[in-house]
Parts: structure tokens; sequence; C-alpha cells
């Protein structure tokens, strides 16, 4: 047997072909810092260094590692921290933390590698870029990465204590924090999925006896409903568990399998024809999934389009007789244009994956979720059991951008093969199935028509959707253009179009990027032919408080001042500049509670949360500490478990809003218990009385709710939905008691300027700078809300111009599988990036702190556009804006 | 036995890994020893260079005598997939990968280079696929480093074979069943390199969307030499838009003897679609080649 030296022990390596060295270092060895997302090289989650080399350790077989010496992230900051790990640490390198082991260990042997050539110079950001464009991260950390290298290299690291702004930062960049994937429990058995391979079909006969004749093989079942029916490809028939992963495979490959094959349709334009096949017979209309945060209003339903949905439309009939009026008479200012939006995967690096284990009556579910407490209740409900029996657990979460907020079919899986096999399971998604099956931000068609009046007012608005849903309904993306810029008139009308393509989900702001690419930049042309400043005429029209102020420092920007005119540019690369805004609901839960405790002189804060990346442990820790005058990282925060008080959802930015006022009532609470038992009061001029009196404190606890706002609100501050009247009451009614969130008053806010260079002889476009103004009140953990506010930006770059699932329009088949296919943002396309926050305009919540994860998003894709525009006279209409689209442009052609 | 079921060497297995997780390729697998013979570079007394087929892609991109003599095979080195994979990946893997055809890459879907009967891009999503349309398989041929060594007349040799060319080893593109034409068990042992020209210089360059590690849309290795500006010897080779890499020898003819001036450089860049047959939606490889030609031609040319 061949053997290897791996962080300085020696390991037998197994003589299976097919082994990697992926499999041997996290299962054999139990190093599971080590991470497997993409499977084919291409993120760099996996990288090891093998005889001090970085090389993707989910390709290389285990048996070429004989004889050599391998080092994981385990093995780099073994006996103490790593400069690159403690400089990750300090410039908040990271969110969710799953790719951060494979950034760790390739900038480490980098690190090596620059301090014996270059010495203490410092790298330039090209350098780091190249030297890590084998890494992706989704969170979108790089601009603290590249930081966080650069400082490392210039020797910033090499010795001294240091204090992360992120509290679980150690255990990320060492590889320690455990994810589900990571979880094994004692004769844990693996679960695999039989899935649909055709777009539309009824399954006959289901033969399990050859796959449960296969050794190791603990169960299989049948996932298929009454009617037999599958919808789309991918759609799960049935379900294996085996003692590993390759005889699960080798078990879902031997059930027999018979099917009949029904009429199909694909896509937005196939399934709105006349006769198109349809999808969701009225029986069946329940079976389709939702892609947006709260639950859906009624709709007329015909066929496969469900629509329209136009209730926050306003006068629409006349804005359609002004539309047509202005049509007639020629009205040069009247814009008119229909925009494409691509398909958009929300491509977590942690997939979904659920391990389920039953003891007794107990059933204990590790999840990768954006809700412990609400999957703990879907559970419990779901199988008839008593919440108290029912435990969710998530220490740490790779990402979930709203595809991990339900009760996902990786959980009843798990579950369902868990209690079948009678033996803790697993399931994890594989990359094919993590982008083609678990959600997406639907692909969308956006007519839109909008009349300025003569005396440079906003006349009219018409916006009508069309969003190529798959087998799912609820989309609202015109919808959202009631509650910006206010008109005399709104025509408002979503449709979903329904085909047998996987079911899309609520992605980060759902609906509100496609709403701003194409109303973004109706007002950029509507400002150019009214010759009137961009951002003047969005000051003019935008009549919101937190915007207003963010127009006005935009309009400071040297970026913006300086920029040219279109007629100025000329040559091979031009350069450009756009704007635009972006706003978000402000959304909290009720009864979100959060204890704090002292127990032996130590401050305990707890709530059944989860940190996502987004950072809401910090958040909790920064909450407390400054209360009490300490230090984040001296007090404790346990979340990510269901068995505590009930806390927030990760979706809908609500969690800083939900647990940071229940914290500070909690905190109150605490506090006069505290001085309440205090047989000594602290001495008088002490510069830490709190430290002192939780020294000397007997164990207490408190709790807190989370309370109403106060209807105290600064001068314009209203709830968005009060331009929409009684509708908007009721809408409002109906989130609070249908998805137990309350829309609060005041508009989280984003404004962008974005410089561009574009390419003309190739296509393009690389962002040179980003300006991210963003108004969500105080900031709660600054450094973390910096890194959310850069991470959004650059997941909205890879909206503007990279990203598209792409399909075969007959088979229904995803193409875009793999992290090779489907493009997400690398460091090298970071661009440089400017977050400027506003903290006025939320002081009517307990704390004055809303969410920002998803308003800061919402702007990138039209601010992209514009500023590719301003460079080059083309108007994108279509998302991505890749080379072939802009290519084909530049030279007058229809692109494919 | 299916062509998937003949046995595959397995060099470092940066691309065979991936379809076997996948389940696209199955059959018996046989790991390459690496021998002394297949492993480093020899230079030869006259001027020209051997390079094992066992070296890693990183070894050339690193290599100074390389950068020096065939500067276009050390960029073209340099500029493909990752860092990660440049560290393992061999130089006769990347010659003898399989395709990176989506269709191709998903098992469950018949394709002509898995036993199928047709090619289901033709008809069906062929965003990255060839704009030279030559042979039923419209997937590109995958090897950055065929279309660098194309440039450089360089031969192969296997165990059984010497002296093949390029086109030899990769054919024209009218076998859609396959992506080489090595027999089965021939294993390729490395790679001859001629004396460089005296004053040539070289660039590659590829189109894609983001900044790095994309499969190239479209890419050309070039080289030159150019004296008192004037193009003496000019060679361009293309990948990512044939099922094989190209030379482009319209835009070489146009440039041969000719002042390194725009005029001369458009007129070239535009004859590099000589030839073409994109597919419905793939013209847009043509506007990219263009461009990419005309920027090599301008490196070359100042």
């Amino acid at each position: 047997m061949s053997t290897m030296t791996i962080n300085g022990r020696v390991a037998p390596l197994p003589d299976d072909l097919d082994a990697m060295l992926i499999d041997v270092v996290r299962s054999d060895l139990d190093l599971t810092g080590t991470k497997l997302v993409c499977g084919a090289g291409v993120c760099g989650a996996c990288t090891v260094l093998v005889d001090g080399a970085p090389v993707a350790s989910c390709l290389m077989p285990a048996r070429a590692a004989a004889g050599k010496t391998v080092t994981t992230v385990e093995g780099i900051g073994a006996e103490k921290l790593h400069p690159v790990q403690k400089a990750f640490m300090v410039h908040d390198a990271l969110q969710c933390g799953f790719c951060t082991p494979g950034f760790i260990v390739e900038a480490a042997a980098f690190h090596g590698h620059w301090r014996a050539t270059r010495g203490t110079a410092t790298p330039s950001r090209d350098e780091i870029g190249a030297v890590l464009s084998g890494h992706l991260c989704r969170c979108g950390a790089y601009d603290g990465i590249f930081s966080a290298v650069a400082a490392a290299c210039s020797g910033q690291f090499d010795g001294g204590d240091i204090v992360s702004p992120r509290v679980e930062a150690r255990d990320k960049v060492t590889g320690a924090a455990k994810y589900t994937v990571d979880i094994k429990h004692e004769g844990q058995l693996e679960g695999v999925i039989l899935r649909s391979e055709i777009a539309h079909g009824k399954i006959g006969e289901l033969d399990f006896a050859p796959a449960l004749a296969l050794p190791g093989v603990g169960a299989a079942i049948s996932l298929l409903a009454e009617d037999r029916i599958v919808r789309f490809v991918g759609q799960p028939i049935a379900a294996v568990a085996a003692r590993d992963r390759k005889t699960a495979l080798a078990a879902i490959a031997a059930i027999r399998i018979t099917s009949e094959r029904l009429p199909s349709v694909i896509g937005l334009d196939e399934a709105r024809k006349p006769n198109a096949p349809v999808v969701f017979e009225k029986a069946d209309r329940k079976k389709a999934g939702n892609v947006s945060e709260g639950g859906g209003s009624p709709a007329p339903w015909k066929a496969n389009i469900r629509g329209p949905s136009a209730a926050f439309s306003l006068k629409p009939k006349l804005v359609r007789s002004w539309v047509e009026g202005a049509r007639q008479e020629k009205n040069p200012l009247l814009v008119e244009g229909v925009f494409r939006t691509g398909t958009q995967s929300h491509t977590c690096l942690e997939p979904h994956a659920t391990v389920a284990h039953f003891e007794g009556d107990r059933l204990t579910v590790h999840a990768s979720t954006q809700s412990v407490f609400h999957l703990m209740e879907l559970i419990a409900k779901r199988y008839k059991l008593d919440h108290d029996k029912v435990r969710v657990i998530a220490d740490h979460v790779g990402g979930g951008f709203g595809s991990k907020a339900s009760l996902g079919a990786e959980t009843t899986i798990a579950i369902d093969l868990a209690r079948a096999a009678n033996a803790p399971v697993r399931v994890a998604f594989d990359r094919h199935e993590e982008l083609s099956v678990t959600g997406y931000r639907p692909a969308s068609e956006v007519k839109i028509a909008l009349l300025p009046s003569e005396q440079g007012g906003l006349k009219a608005l018409s916006v009508t959707a069309y969003a190529d849903t798959g087998a799912a309904i609820n989309s609202t993306i015109a919808t959202l253009a009631r509650l910006i810029y206010p008109a005399e008139g709104k025509e408002l009308a979503d449709f979903d179009v329904i085909s047998n393509l996987p079911p899309g989900a609520a992605f980060r702001g759902p609906g509100g990027p496609p709403m701003a690419f194409a109303v973004e930049q109706a007002i950029d042309e509507a400002a150019l032919r009214m010759k009137v400043d961009p951002i003047e005429l969005r000051k003019r029209w935008d009549t919101d408080p937190n915007r207003r102020r963010l127009y006005e420092w935009a309009q400071g920007l040297d970026v913006w001042r300086n920029r040219k005119s279109r007629a100025e540019q000329t040559g091979r690369y031009r350069r450009g500049v756009g704007v635009a805004t972006g706003y978000w609901l402000y959304l909290w839960q009720p009864g979100s509670k959060v204890e704090v405790s002292v127990k032996g002189g130590r401050l305990i804060a707890s709530t059944a949360i989860q940190d996502i990346g987004t950072g809401s442990r910090t958040v909790i820790a920064n909450t407390v500490a400054r209360e009490f005058g300490l230090e984040p990282h001296e007090v404790e925060v346990h979340i990510g478990d269901s068995n505590l008080l009930v806390g927030p959802g990760s979706g809908g930015s609500r969690t800083t809003a939900s647990v940071v006022p229940p914290t500070l009532l909690a905190i109150q609470k605490l506090k006069a218990a505290i001085e309440k038992n205090a047989k000594r009061k602290p001495a008088p001029g002490s510069n830490a009385p709190w430290r002192e009196l939780l020294a000397a404190s007997p164990d207490l606890t408190a709790s807190g709710v989370r309370p109403e706002d106060s209807r105290q609100m600064a001068p314009g501050v209203e709830s968005p939905l009060k331009q929409v009247g009684i509708l908007g009451w009721i809408f409002g009614k109906m989130m609070r008691w249908m998805s137990n969130m309350v829309i609060g008053a005041g508009v989280p806010s984003s404004v962008q300027v974005i410089e561009v260079e574009v390419d003309t002889w190739l296509g393009h476009v690389r962002v040179l700078n980003v300006h991210t103004g963003i108004a969500v009140g105080k900031i709660a953990a600054p450094a973390l809300a910096r890194s959310q506010a850069a991470g959004s930006v650059i997941q909205g770059i890879g909206y503007a111009l990279y990203e598209a699932r792409e399909i075969d329009g007959r088979t229904g088949d995803t193409l875009s599988g793999g992290l090779e296919d489907y493009r997400i943002p690398g460091i090298a396309d970071t661009p440089v990036i400017d977050v400027h926050f506003d903290e006025a305009g939320f002081d009517h919540v307990l704390g004055g702190s809303v969410g920002i994860g998803e308003v800061a998003t919402v702007p990138t894709s039209p601010a992209v556009a514009n500023a590719i525009y301003n460079a080059t006279g083309i108007r994108p209409m279509e998302l991505p804006i890749r080379p072939d689209r802009l290519i084909s442009a530049l030279k007058g052609r229809a692109a494919a | 036995m299916t062509p998937a079921m003949t046995t595959e060497f397995r060099a470092a297995g940066t691309d065979l890994s991936e379809r076997r997780r996948s389940g696209v390729s199955k059959g018996p697998l046989m790991d390459i020893v690496p021998a002394s013979d297949i492993s480093g570079m020899n230079w030869g007394a006259d001027g020209t260079l051997r390079i094992g087929a066992y070296t890693t892609i990183a070894a050339i991109a690193a290599d100074r005598g390389i950068a020096a003599a065939y500067p276009g095979i050390a960029a073209s080195a340099q500029g493909l997939a990752t860092p990660q994979i440049r560290h393992l990946a061999t130089l006769g893997g990347n010659i003898a990968q399989r395709s990176r055809c989506w269709y191709f890459r998903n098992p469950h879907i018949a394709c002509l280079k898995k036993g199928g009967t047709d090619c289901p891009a033709r008809d069906g999503n062929h965003l990255y696929h060839v704009a030279f349309d030559l042979g039923p398989c419209v997937a590109p041929h995958p090897s950055t480093m065929a279309a660098a060594l194309l440039a450089y007349d360089a031969t192969i040799i296997t165990y059984t074979r010497s002296g093949l060319s390029i086109p030899d080893v990769l054919g024209d593109g009218s076998n859609g069943t396959v992506d080489n034409l090595l027999q089965p068990g021939e294993m390729i042992r490395g790679i001859e390199l001629p004396k460089p020209l005296e004053g040539e210089r070289a660039f590659y360059k590829r189109a894609i969307s983001r900044a790095y590690a994309e499969w190239p849309l479209v890419e050309i290795c070039a080289r030159a030499v150019v004296k008192d500006g004037v193009f003496q010897f000019i060679r361009l080779t293309a990948g990512g838009i044939a099922p094989v890499p190209l030379r482009l020898k319209a835009a070489e003819g146009a440039m041969q003897g000719k002042a390194a001036n725009a005029l001369n450089i458009e007129v070239a860049a535009k004859l590099a679609m000589s030839g073409a047959k994109p597919l419905p939606m793939t013209g847009y490889k043509l506007d990219l080649l263009e461009g990419v030609v005309r920027d090599v031609l301008e490196k070359l040319g100042t």
C-alpha cells in the first residue's frame, strides 16, 4: 500500500483508481476544511498543496499523491495562525466561509513564494488577481481578499495578536468551521436522488429490487406524487441511501423504471404559444413553486400564463391612452423598449445539504438552511411531530441567497431515507443539481413605456413583465415599479410564464434587479432626451428622503462630475460612467426573540437565527458589546439551533432589523437585574463599570421580543405601501399574517455610480470602479456591512455581464450545470469599490438599523448598462451583456 | 465495445477525473508511469527542443528557455485553465483531452462522440461552438497547446510513430466521433519543436467574457518576424472556432511581405474569416476573430 505525508503525518492511500485525493482527505482522514464544490477544478475550494504546489484535489487521483507531501488548510496554521489567515480575519476577506480554506491555501503558497523572491514588497491587484484566478467566492469577498493578500505579503501580519471584525472568522480561516456537508454520525448513509431525464411524463414501473440487492444499500424510496407525473428534467423520482456515494449511485442506476413521455413545453416563448402543452392542469396548480419572498396574491391563470397581477396599477386605462397618444404624435420624449434579463442561479458554494438523524422519537436535522427555526416548524408540521421532538442545527451555512429559505427536497428526502433505513442519512446535492434544480432568478421580458409630462414631471409609466418561472409562480417585477418614482398614472402588469423547466425561487431582492434594469435605463434615456443630468432627473422624480440624500452624494463624486459625453468617445477602448437607483422593502419578523445572559461573569446572547455569511453572529455580538462597553469577541453568541428562542429567517434582509431591537430590550432588562443584584456599585469614575459589575454578577438571564416600531418618524419617512392606498394596507396585512413579515416605514435605498471600460474589438466590458451609496440606517457591524455591500455589487456585476443559465430548448435539460459553463465573477473581475453609508432615516427603529443584503444588488446591472451606453452609444437591451451580444450590437447586427 | 469502453490513459487526470465523476466516461483506466523519456525538456544542439508529454503546463509556462525561444508556447501555457490545473495538467493530456461541449459532458445526452447518431448541439444550443463548421460535430477542439504547437510546426512523437503533425494527430474535423486520431493504445511521448527563426516574436490572446479562467470564445497564437516595419514571416493559428486548431492562411498571406500598417492589418483581420461557416448562434465568433487577429498583428507590428 502506498502512502503520503499529510500535515506531517503518514497516511495510507487507497488502491481504487477512481478515488480522488479529496475523498481521502475529507472522508478517510476527516480533514473537512477542504471543501468539494464544483468537482471540476474550476472553483478552487478543494485546493491543497502537493509538494508545495497548490492543486485541485477534486481532480487529482489519490494514487498520484503516493510518496508526496500534502498540506491542507488544517496544516497551514496548525501551530499558530499563518500571516495570510490573520490578514483574512482582519480584512474581513470572507463571508460564508465555504471558499475560504481554498483561498487560504493558495494565498499561503503565494505568500511563501513572494516573500522568498520579493521580500516585503506589496503585490499589485493584477498580480493577486492572476494568482487567485482559479478560486471563486459567491459572496463576493474579493475586495477584502485583495487587501488581505497584499497586507500579508508586505509583512503587516508577521507577528502580534489580531482582532477580527467577524466573530467566527478564526474557525473559517483554519477550516475548523463545520458546515452541514461536514457532519458525520456513526453509521451514517449517503442519500442520492434518481431524477427525471424527461421534461414531462408519467412514471410507470419503479422496481427497487435490483437496487436493494446491492451490498451496502440501506433503503430505496419513491418520491412520486399520486399521479406519478414529472414536470421538469431533474424532478426527483426516487432516492437511495447506501454506505457511500459510489454505492448509492450504482443503486440508482440499478432501479428499473419505465416512463411515458407527455408533450412538454420549454421556456418563455414556447409556453406563450396558443396551442402549447399545458404544464399544470387546474387541479395541479398547488404543486407550482414560489419565486417570491412572501406568499402570492390571487391572479387569473390561463393555460401556462398566470396574470396579470396588476393590483399596484394607478389609472392604467388613462396611462394606455396617454402612451398611445404620445406614440401617435411621435412625442420624442416617449421612451419605449423591451428589455430581457437572463436566468441567474444562486450558486451557493455549499450545496443544499441535510443530515437527518432519528434517536428514538427525536429527530435531529443538520441543514444548510436560511431559517433554522422555521425549518423546524415546517418539519414538525409535515411529519406530525411535536416541536420539542425536532431540532434543526446549522452552525455555519455556505451561502443561501434565497434558495435555502424553505423546506427543500434535500431535507424531506434525508428524513424519509433516515426513517426507511433506520440510520442517519446525509443528502448533499452535486454541482449539476445545484445549478439546475435548486431554484433561480427567472429570466424575464420587460416591456416598458415611460412618458414625461410637458412640465418635466413623470406623467406615465407602463411596465409589463413576463417571467420565465418554470414550474413556479408569483413573480413580481412590474409591481415593484409602483413604489418608486410617483407618476400621474402607472400601468403595471406581472405575468408568470410556466413551462417544463425546474421551478424558480426567491433570489436576493426577487423581481428588483430586472425591474431596475428596465426602469433605470428608461430613466437614463429620458434624461438624455430631456437634456437633463440623469441624477438631477432622479432628484426631480424621486421623492424618497433617503435617496435624495444619496443623490446629493452621487452628484459630488469626481467620476460623475468629470464624465465625458458619448460623443467624446473614440478608439478601441472607451470609458463610460452610469448611474442607477435601487430600493428594497424594510422587512422585520414579528415575534423574534433574543436572550442575553450573564453566566460565570461572561455575557452570552442567543437566538435561533443562522449566519449564512451575512454576519448575524457579529451583529448580535457587536450590539451586546457596545451596550456593556466590551469588545465583541468577549460576548459569546449562540445561534444556528432551533432549540434556542425563536429567531428570524435570513431572507428579505430582515435579520438585523429583527434581532437588534429585542437584543437591546433584553440588555435593558439584564442590566437592571445585574444592578439590582449587585452587592457593590462600581468605583466612581470607573472606565469599565459594566466589566466590574459583570465580573461580580450572579448568573442572570433576560430576554426581549421584537417590539413594534415607533410611530415618530422623520419628515417624509413612511411605509412605501402608503403610496398604494387601501390595497397597500391589505398587502401589508397579508404579508404579516401569511408570511410573518412586517413591511416597515422607510425605504432602504442604494444609488450606484459605475465606470466601465469597453473593448470595442472584443465586446469585453471591464468594470473599473463602483461607488455605492447605501441608506439602511445605522450600521450595526461596519466591516461586515461593507463586505455585504461590496459582495452585492460583485453579484450584480455577475448578473450584468456573465451569468446565464443555458438550457437545451428541446429537452429542457440544463446545459450550464457546471461552474465552467455557469460563470460567476472571479477576483480579477472585481472593480475598485467605494462604499458610502448614509446612516440616517431609521430612527423609528429601535437601534436604528435595517437590512442591507438585497438593496445593494438592485441597481448594479442598470448602472453598468447606462455606463456602457455612455461609452459606446449601445443601449444594452439584454442581460447578461456578454461579448457575443455586445460585439453584435457594436457591429449593428442582431445577436443570436 | 463502445468507444467509451476502450482503455483510457491517465496522466494527471484533470480532464478524465471530471468525466468519470459525472459518469460520462466509465471504461478501463491505465495510469501512465512518468518514465524519464516522457518527462522534462531536452534542447538539441541544433536549437530544437523536445518536451516530454508528461511535462506539466506550469513547467512549460515557467520555463525561461521556452519563453525566449518559443514565446507563443509559453504564453499559451500561461493563459490556459487555472494555476491549480496548470500545476497538474500535462502537455500530452492537453493535446489528447476530450471535448468540452456541454452536450458531450452531460451523461444523459447522446452525441456523436459517445456512440450516438447525431450532434445535439447542431440544432440545439451551440452558443460556444464552432464558427468554422468543418464536420458533423460542432464542438471546438479544446486544446490551447495544440493551436500553439501548430503555429510552431511542432511534431508529435508517440510510442509507435513519430514526425506527426498536429493535423496528423487531430485530423481535419471531418470525423466527428473522436477528438484525435491516435490509435487505440497509442500514447503521446512528447513533442519536437524546430529551431525558432532569427528575430521572431509571438503573442497569444484569447477572447473571453471575464478576466481569466474561461474556455476561449476565440484564441490566437501568432508568430512573426518583423523587420523595418515589414512582416518577413507570419504565422497565425486559431482555437475555439473549429473542430481542430486552424491555420489562418489567408490572413497570413495578406501580411506576408507587407508593412505593419493599420490598413494592411485590417485587411488581414477580415481575411481571417475566410472559409468560415458560422452556425446560427456563432456568428459573433467571427467578429471576435477579426478583433483578436487585429490585436495580435498590431502588437507584432509595433
